[in-house]
């Protein structure tokens, strides 16, 4: 009786290429894992099949929600043709309390707050006006001054070097068997210093609005002097990483990718959350393991900023070091005395002020002093400030 | 064959029979684990496991290689870890040595890549293994991605090619587990050789289960209220959820102090240390003691 094999085939197909189509990726070698299996040993029954299907397909448990649809229309539910893809996450673990995606999502139910509200579409060639040949000379200098400023630390893996603390075993053997067993010259192994990675998590919100664009064109400088090692995100009311679309060595391409994906820019501001949420992502809190982290935000937290203090507070353990900053710490008589800056300053290894490219490179130069400088001295750095500015 | 002759065929077991032989091992497995478990024995392909720190994903290999009567060859892996700690590295002392002798004596030196001077590391031993070894590769997030390439064609074939001597294949090809905390992106390439399964965190009736097997002086009654309170305690925004390894600890120091003559509400408020290891959690914890611990 071919016709129900041939009908149990057919649906079988259907199964993968709408898995396909709802974004999940099944490699050939793996759907062919999946029929060899049914036909080792038959499921005995659908959570069977389901299990087959899932341990041999899927190799990503971020694409499980999208494979669990897929699955139940089709085999639950008896065909549903019409399987929705699920929204592209950036944050794609689950939350392990149940299936109830919770992304803070609030914008939303805003109309109209995308990109073309957004200051980052507002520039383009057009905004770069009569001081373009300036600022492109500014962001030629921070190019060059990236890779002078930015932090080593020895490799794990050692190779072979002039000098070092280990012989090299694998070298001197092989000089020595060209010479009869003669040991000739010892050659050593040491760890070559190795890039630390560089962290920089941009502010869009509102109250920024004026510096975004500057402080994402700080951004891609970074990213063109050092792309490998350099990660880029932005947070308003959420957290989005713009690396990839930053990375375009041509900035006006760069920003416009960046625009598109920035959904939060010019909201409101909610510092404390999207740390959070960087925070709880293991894959990006290994970015800020060990690297330089900078932050560029005015720190103003509206509502509670006990999250926001912690946040730093474990950004700054997670990190090599933490610096932060403020298009207000430029100002001169800028001291930091809102609940939230005045709280997290023990944290951070450097406040300083960038408003702009110009504000932004002289800041570039100064990491060398804060790498080399102890830990969290933000606080020692800053005069202390003084009652009268102490807000309500 | 030695003792392990007695157990079972294991690629013959079909999984609620590998259930239960795990469960009399200890490891209380749910039925996803098991079929992925009896695939990767089926098909003969690497079983790639990911999930929170402390799910028991590293046991699974442990309980697998004691079911199925193996030796269990680790490695585990860190940042630096090179195809000469992991595969095979030449004895260049003793090679060195052997050119010494073999000039005092006059003799003639002879090839000096032979099977006597390589160190075998974990993934070669594995291979080697005259019944077949279950090889555990653990945390392989914490390897480069430079690494992922030395074990595509480990994980591939069952093989190895030594350029001095050739290739070497398995004799029994070794079940192959790796672990991954997820702490960065695997290749897809890396992926595409493995079977996946995610291990989530068990549900109240299985932990209980495993509470009562890994404490024997834990009550009924504790028991209860311990599994509810940590599976509450996994539904706070914690920075480090407590994994079964953690509420298995938390419920033997428990049970130690109440021995000792504490009440049991007030032994676990004490022990909770063993459940949350960072100082911010352990904060948030106290705030939300009472309805977590309240009917305990």
């Amino acid at each position: 009786m071919p016709e129900p094999i041939a009908l149990a085939a057919g649906h079988l197909w259907g199964f993968l290429s709408a898995l396909r189509a709802a974004g999940v990726t099944t490699a050939l070698p793996k759907q062919a894992d999946l029929l060899r299996v049914i036909d080792a040993s038959p499921p005995r029954d659908l959570t069977a099949l389901y299990w087959y299907a899932r341990i041999t397909l899927l190799h990503d448990v971020g694409e499980l929600g999208a494979f669990d649809r897929v699955f139940d229309a089709w085999f639950r539910q008896g065909g549903l043709q019409d399987v929705v893809p699920p929204p592209a996450s950036e944050s794609d673990v689950p939350s392990p309390q149940g299936p109830g995606e919770d992304d803070p999502a609030p914008q939303d139910v805003l109309p109209g707050d995308g990109t073309r509200a957004s200051a980052l579409s507002t520039y383009g060639s057009r905004d770069f006006g009569p001081d373009d040949e300036r600022r492109r000379s500014v962001m030629r200098d921070l190019e060059a001054a990236w890779p002078a400023v930015l932090p080593w630390a020895p490799s794990r893996r050692r190779r072979p070097a002039r000098s070092g603390d280990r012989l090299d075993m694998r070298h001197i053997w092989r000089r020595a068997h060209r010479h009869d067993g003669e040991i000739v010259e010892l050659r050593r192994r040491a760890r070559p210093p190795r890039p630390r990675r560089l962290l920089i998590l941009v502010d869009v919100s509102g109250s920024l609005r004026q510096h975004t664009p500057d402080l994402l064109r700080l951004a891609h400088t970074a990213l063109r002097a050092a792309p490998a090692r350099t990660e880029v995100f932005t947070f308003g009311t959420r957290l989005t990483r713009i690396t990839p679309a930053l990375s375009h060595p041509h900035l006006d391409r760069a920003l416009r990718a960046v625009s598109g994906k920035v959904t939060d820019a010019d909201g409101g501001t909610a510092i404390g959350a999207a740390l959070q949420e960087f925070l709880s992502v293991p894959r990006f809190t290994a970015l800020a393991r060990g690297a330089l982290v900078i932050v560029l935000s005015d720190g103003l937290e509206r509502g509670d900023h006990e999250p926001m203090v912690r946040a730093t507070a474990r950004l700054s353990r997670l990190g090599h070091r933490l610096v932060w900053w403020s298009p207000l710490a430029c100002s001169p008589t800028y001291s930091p005395v809102t609940r939230a800056m005045a709280a997290q300053l023990p944290s951070l290894d450097h406040l300083g002020g960038v408003r702009d490219l110009p504000t932004g490179l002289a800041e570039v130069r100064r990491l060398p002093a804060v790498l080399s400088g102890p830990r969290r001295a933000a606080a020692r750095r800053r005069p202390t400030p003084r009652p009268t500015g102490v807000p309500s | 064959m030695t003792s392990v002759g007695s157990s079972v065929a294991p690629a013959l077991l079909d999984e609620r029979e590998l259930a239960a032989t795990l469960e009399r091992e200890g490891y209380f497995a749910d039925e996803g684990l098991c079929t992925a478990i009896h695939l990767a024995l089926r098909l003969n392909r690497p079983l790639l496991l990911e999930g929170e720190p402390g799910v028991g994903k590293t046991e699974v290999a442990s309980v697998l290689s004691r079911v199925v009567g193996r030796n269990l060859i680790r490695l585990q892996c860190f940042e630096g870890l090179d195809s000469g700690q992991a595969l095979y590295e030449w004895d260049y002392p003793k090679q060195l040595l052997q050119v010494r002798v073999a000039e005092s004596r006059g003799q003639e030196v002879g090839d000096l890549y032979r099977e006597e001077f390589l160190l075998r590391r974990p993934l070669l031993r594995a291979l080697e293994s005259d019944h077949g070894a279950v090889l555990l590769i653990d945390e392989i997030d914490r390897a480069d991605s430079e690494f992922e390439a030395f074990l595509l064609e480990f994980l591939g074939d069952f093989q190895i090619t030594i350029p001095e001597l050739g290739t070497v294949r398995a004799r029994t090809p070794p079940i192959v587990v790796l672990t991954s905390n997820r702490t960065r992106e695997l290749h897809d390439a890396l992926k595409r050789r493995c079977l996946y399964h995610w291990i989530a965190f068990p549900e109240v009736d299985r932990e209980r289960a495993i509470l009562r097997a890994a404490v024997p002086g834990l009550e009924e009654r504790a028991a209860e209220g311990l599994v509810r309170a940590v599976q509450r305690v996994r539904g706070l925004p914690l920075l480090k959820r407590p994994g079964i390894a953690e509420s298995v600890e938390w419920a033997r120091g428990a049970t130690a102090l109440a021995e000792g003559g504490s009440p049991w509400p007030v032994a676990l408020r004490r022990a909770l240390g063993l459940l949350i290891k960072d100082e911010e959690d352990t904060r948030l914890l106290l705030g939300h003691a009472e309805e977590l611990f309240g009917d305990a």
